[in-house]
This record gives C-alpha cells, sequence and structure tokens, in this order.
C-alpha cells in the first residue's frame, strides 16, 4: 500500500471516531431522566423547543456530554501516553499516583467541610493534590535515577506514592463524619452530575497538553523499540520523556480535579484501538482520545438512565461495561 | 570518517575503566571488526563511538566534528547504529519497524512523503525483507530479524554503521549472508564497524581487526597481523592453532581460529 493510500485509511479512521463521538453525543443528548427524546433535541437545536426544554438540554445535558467527552478523552490519551512513556502495556492514567494525590486533596476539602460551605473548592483541592503528586513522584524518581529519569524508577515511585496516599485517604476517612465519608467515597467512584459550563475550564489545560502529546507520536513510535534504540534513531529521549510525563500527568490531574476517578477507560480504550489498528502512535494517540470521548459518553448516559430518577457512578459503569467488551477483544486475537 | 582518539570510560561505582585510552577511525568504504573476550569493553566502545555514553577523556569526532556537538537528529543522520538486542511491548510490523528509520530526518508533525517511503522501500529490498514487510517483527526469525534491524538502519541513510555483534544467535547461512550484506554495503561507501565474536568471518571479511583486552587495545590492524596464536592464546586463556582457510575463492589463505581441547595443548 502506499504512503498516500496509507494516509487516507489513517484519517478515514480519525473521521470515523469523530463521527462516533457526534453520534454518542447526539445519544447522550437524547436520553435522560426528563423524558425529552431526540425530537425535542432537533427542536432546541433549531429553537423551536420551549423554555424548560431548552433549560434541561443546554444547561444540564450538553454540558454534561462536553465534560464527558473531554474527560474520556483526556483519559484515552493519557492512558495511550504513560503505556508508551512505561512501556508497559498495563500502564493506566492513574498509575503513577497523580489520581492518589488528587483524592487525598479532595477527601481533605470534604472532611474539613469546605466541600459543603464552598463547593469549589473540591475541584481545587482535588487539583492541587494531582500536581503535588505528579511534582512528588517526578523529583522522587529524578533523585533516585541520578539526574536523569528511569522509567522503572518512575513507576515504583508512582506505586509507592499512590500506596502512600491510599493509606492517608483511610486515615482521614476514618476521622470523618458520616456525611464527609459517603460524599468522599461517591467522588472517588467519578461521576459527572456536578457538570456545568465551568467544567469546561477544563479545556484550558485539555488542549494544550493535548497536543503537546499528539506531537510526541512519532517519538512514542521508536520509543516502544526501546530508550536506547531510540537515541539511535534520533529521539531526544530525555526531553520527550519528561514532556510527556508532564503533560499526560496534567491532563489527569485536570480530569480528576473535575469529575473525580473514573477507571477503566484509560486502560481499555488505547488496548481497543490497539488491538484494531496496530500500534503506529500517530494513529493510536488520536484515535485513543477520541474512543475515549465516544466511550465515556456512552457509559455516561447509561449511568444516568438506568436507574432514573437516580444516577450510577460512572466510574462503575465504565468498569462494567468496559471489562466483557475488551474480554471480547482480547479473545478475538485482535490484529493478525 | 569516524574517529575516536584516547577514548577511557570507567561506568559509574565501578572500579577498573571498561575502555582505556582506545584509538580508532571507521573510514568509508571499510569494515573494522572489534573482536575480543567477554567484558572486554567491546560494548563500551561502540557506545562511546555513538554518542550514547561520554567518554571521561578523549574524543569522538566525526569528520572533524566533535559528536557530542550534534543535536539527536543530527547526529543519527551521521551515525545509524544497531544494538545487540531490543525487545517491544507493542508489536509493529517490519515496515513500520524500518520507517523508524525516517524519525531523524522528519519533523514531529511533517508527514512521510515520497522521498521517505522510496528511502524504506530502497533499505528492505537491500536487505532482502521487502517479502516481509507486512509481517510483525515478533514473528520473524532470528536472521530476518536482524536484517529487518539492519533495514531500519539503513534507512538513516548515515554515512556510518555501528553494529553490536549483528550474528549472535544466528546459524551459518544466516551468518554468512550478514556479512555478504556488510560487504555489499561496505562497496556501497558506507565506514561500517562491528562487533563481534566470530573471528573467523572477521578474519575474512573485515578490513582491519580492532582486538580489545581489559578494556586496552591489544592489537591493531590487518586480519593475518593481529589473529596470531601467541596474540590470541594470552587473549583468550585458551590453547589454539591457527590454520589459513583453505580456499576456494578470495578468502583463501585468511586465519582460521581453531580452539583445541585443554588437554591436547
Amino acid at each position: 500500500m502506499s504512503v498516500q493510500a496509507r494516509t487516507w485509511r489513517a484519517s478515514g479512521r480519525v473521521a470515523v471516531l469523530a463521527l462516533a463521538v457526534l453520534i454518542a453525543g447526539a445519544v447522550s443528548l437524547s436520553l435522560g431522566a426528563s423524558g425529552l427524546g431526540p425530537g425535542d433535541l432537533w427542536r432546541a437545536v433549531t429553537g423551536a423547543a420551549d423554555p424548560a426544554t431548552e433549560t434541561i438540554l443546554l444547561r444540564l445535558r450538553l454540558p454534561r456530554a462536553v465534560l464527558a467527552a473531554l474527560v474520556g478523552g483526556a483519559l484515552g490519551l493519557s492512558g495511550c501516553t504513560f503505556q508508551a512513556l512505561l512501556r508497559n502495556p498495563l500502564a493506566e492514567p492513574y498509575v503513577l499516583g497523580v489520581s492518589g494525590g488528587a483524592a487525598v486533596g479532595a477527601v481533605c476539602v470534604f472532611v474539613t467541610g469546605l466541600a459543603v460551605a464552598l463547593p469549589w473548592t473540591l475541584s481545587l483541592g482535588a487539583f492541587l493534590g494531582a500536581v503535588g503528586a505528579m511534582a512528588l513522584v517526578l523529583a522522587i524518581a529524578r533523585r533516585a535515577s541520578r539526574g536523569g529519569m528511569d522509567t522503572r524508577v518512575l513507576i515504583l515511585s508512582g506505586v509507592i506514592a499512590g500506596a502512600f496516599f491510599n493509606a492517608i485517604i483511610l486515615l482521614l476517612l476514618s476521622l470523618a463524619d458520616l456525611q464527609s465519608f459517603r460524599s468522599a467515597i461517591f467522588w472517588m467512584m467519578g461521576n459527572l452530575s456536578g457538570a456545568d459550563w465551568g467544567s469546561a475550564r477544563l479545556a484550558v489545560f485539555l488542549v494544550p497538553a493535548s497536543v503537546v502529546v499528539l506531537s510526541l507520536a512519532r517519538a512514542f513510535n521508536v520509543l516502544s523499540r526501546g530508550e536506547e534504540v531510540a537515541y539511535y534513531l534520533g529521539a531526544s529521549v530525555q526531553r520527550v520523556k519528561l514532556t510527556a510525563y508532564l503533560a499526560a500527568s496534567l491532563m489527569v490531574a485536570a480530569s480528576v480535579a473535575a469529575v473525580g476517578v473514573i477507571g477503566f477507560v484509560g486502560l481499555i480504550v488505547p488496548h481497543a484501538v490497539r488491538l484494531a489498528w496496530g500500534n503506529d502512535h500517530r494513529l493510536l494517540l488520536p484515535a485513543s482520545f477520541l474512543a475515549g470521548s465516544a466511550f465515556l459518553l456512552l457509559a455516561d448516559t447509561v449511568a444516568r438512565v438506568v436507574v432514573a430518577p437516580a444516577e450510577l457512578p460512572t466510574g462503575v459503569v465504565t468498569a462494567v461495561a468496559g471489562v466483557p467488551f475488551f474480554v471480547v477483544l482480547l479473545m478475538r486475537g485482535g490484529r493478525r | 570518517m569516524l574517529v575516536g582518539r584516547d577514548l577511557t570510560f570507567t561506568h559509574p561505582r565501578a572500579e577498573e575503566a571498561a575502555v582505556r585510552e582506545v584509538s580508532l577511525s571507521v573510514a568509508p568504504g571499510s569494515l573494522l571488526a572489534v573482536v575480543g573476550p567477554n567484558g572486554a569493553g567491546k560494548t563500551t566502545l561502540l557506545r562511546l563511538l555513538s554518542g550514547s555514553l561520554a567518554p571521561q577523556e578523549g574524543e569522538v569526532l566525526l569528520d572533524d566534528r566533535l559528536l557530542g556537538d550534534l543535536g539527536d537528529r543530527e547526529r543519527a543522520r551521521a551515525v545509524a547504529v544497531v544494538p545487540q538486542s531490543e525487545s517491544s511491548p507493542f508489536p509493529v510490523t517490519v515496515r513500520e519497524m524500518v520507517g523508524m528509520g525516517r524519525y531523524a530526518h522528519l519533523g514531529p508533525w511533517e508527514s512521510v512523503g515520497t522521498r521517505d517511503r522510496d528511502v524504506v522501500d530502497e533499505a528492505l529490498e537491500r536487505c532482502a525483507v521487502a517479502a516481509l514487510a507486512h509481517r510483525q517483527v515478533g514473528e520473524l526469525s532470528g536472521g530476518e530479524r536482524q536484517r529487518a534491524r539492519i533495514a531500519r538502519a539503513l534507512a538513516q541513510e548515515a554515512p556510518v554503521l555501528l553494529l553490536d555483534e549483528p550474528t549472535a544467535g544466528l546459524d551459518l547461512h544466516y551468518r554468512m549472508e550478514l556479512f555478504h550484506l556488510l560487504q555489499e554495503l561496505r562497496a556501497d561507501g558506507l565506514a561500517l564497524l562491528a562487533v563481534t565474536h566470530d573471528l573467523n568471518l572477521a578474519a575474512r571479511f573485515a578490513d582491519r581487526l580492532l582486538l580489545l583486552d581489559g578494556g586496552r587495545e591489544r592489537a591493531g590492524g590487518d586480519p593475518h597481523d593481529v589473529l596470531s596464536r601467541e596474540i590470541l592464546e594470552g587473549v583468550y586463556e585458551w590453547p589454539l592453532r591457527l590454520v589459513p582457510h583453505p580456499g576456494p575463492g578470495s578468502d583463501a589463505g585468511a586465519p582460521q581460529t581453531v580452539p583445541l581441547r585443554r588437554d591436547d595443548a
């Protein structure tokens, strides 16, 4: 196959996924507890809907769909990035302790009662915790690998820091009152019910970080053959690793701050794309973002709809729906 | 032309230097074979010459420029390396892997062009892996995989090619095929350096040998001068004899090393 044909095929696949995101978005907007359907969506788009319908769609469902698409994409892309950086197929967005740091920050906000008094402090606390964890893990890893950034040391530092954060969380929860305890646990399961247009500020971090990560696609390809090989092929290995770590961690920090810890998206989505279309990061990275968006849009719709008017935590749905899907992919043997 | 001058390198926390005051040059259209026992410093020397390690003393020059002064991409366009082994958690096809050789020629947002494709095609042909282009690298035999890795190095279009034990683990057929390939690349004008344990093939295919022992140059130059019983028995601490290659062909007379049984010496 010629280079042009290959480029067209990759572009086609990205376009298909982009379409899938739009369809998943439309599905998400059309379904919900209030019984509004696709017809109402169409009327709202054309301006023919009544104000109540418009409010539900534009103030509740649309910002939530945008948030789901952004977070799903960030988790898919950052999961793929951590797999490339650590050269480990088991890596996922939370492997290096960023989510643990975020959870410590969030639980502090719950336990001190700030979450009730000043709700906006919750995402701030989570974000600061996540960024603190990111800096701490990097500092430990750099110190331990004497200036460079040995990814084996990095993964150890991340896992150890994560374990430490878990202990802190348990300590804080054991001291918490029942209401804070319940809120904190629910937050840690991850859910998008707090979405409003303010949560879209997430994009301030996600867009630049995503662009940076996408620019590293070719570097990730050579890095997959090992750091020594990547160096011989002309990659600035240390710079690529540091950039990838910072950009992906920032994406995770912003996502967790917005919606809590939603699991499995960042592990399953990149692998599903790998199994279907191979390991060329030039396609894999954008495809992981888009597939993550579509997946979380659908999972969140399910979370809103199945036990309406109550809601399931979105993170539970992603795990329950994602794991069987992944097992099927795995058993089909993937790409031949 | 790649030149190493008085290279000395001690690994962190090691007591002895791995490479000590070694000088060499790899000229276009020639093959230098670096030989020596395990732990003699061969791979460290190759890493010094490739820039992945910086010598504590001495310097590596590429056409009179310090190798360390080149940027990563510029260096990779000048010196290609086939390291001893590599592995990947994520499978790729042969074509994808050989295409990675174009990394240093492409910007982060630049798409692969006709010229890149032609270079990759030519490298695949040159190393006789074009028919395997769509196979997964992990499914290849050892000899095929080694040829694919050399093809990737050729796709870098670097005038200098360094190989670390390219024939390790290969059978007779693939070993001969590989040295024939090196011979062709030398004829193309590449400056080649191969670290190898195969003294007999080195004696036949290399223009010059560099025999390392304990990080130092023990002997260097024409294979007939380096491969003597006295030198080799001292370096390898094993009784051996040297016999001339029986021919036919241009290899006739090349010194071939035959190790003896311990008791027969």
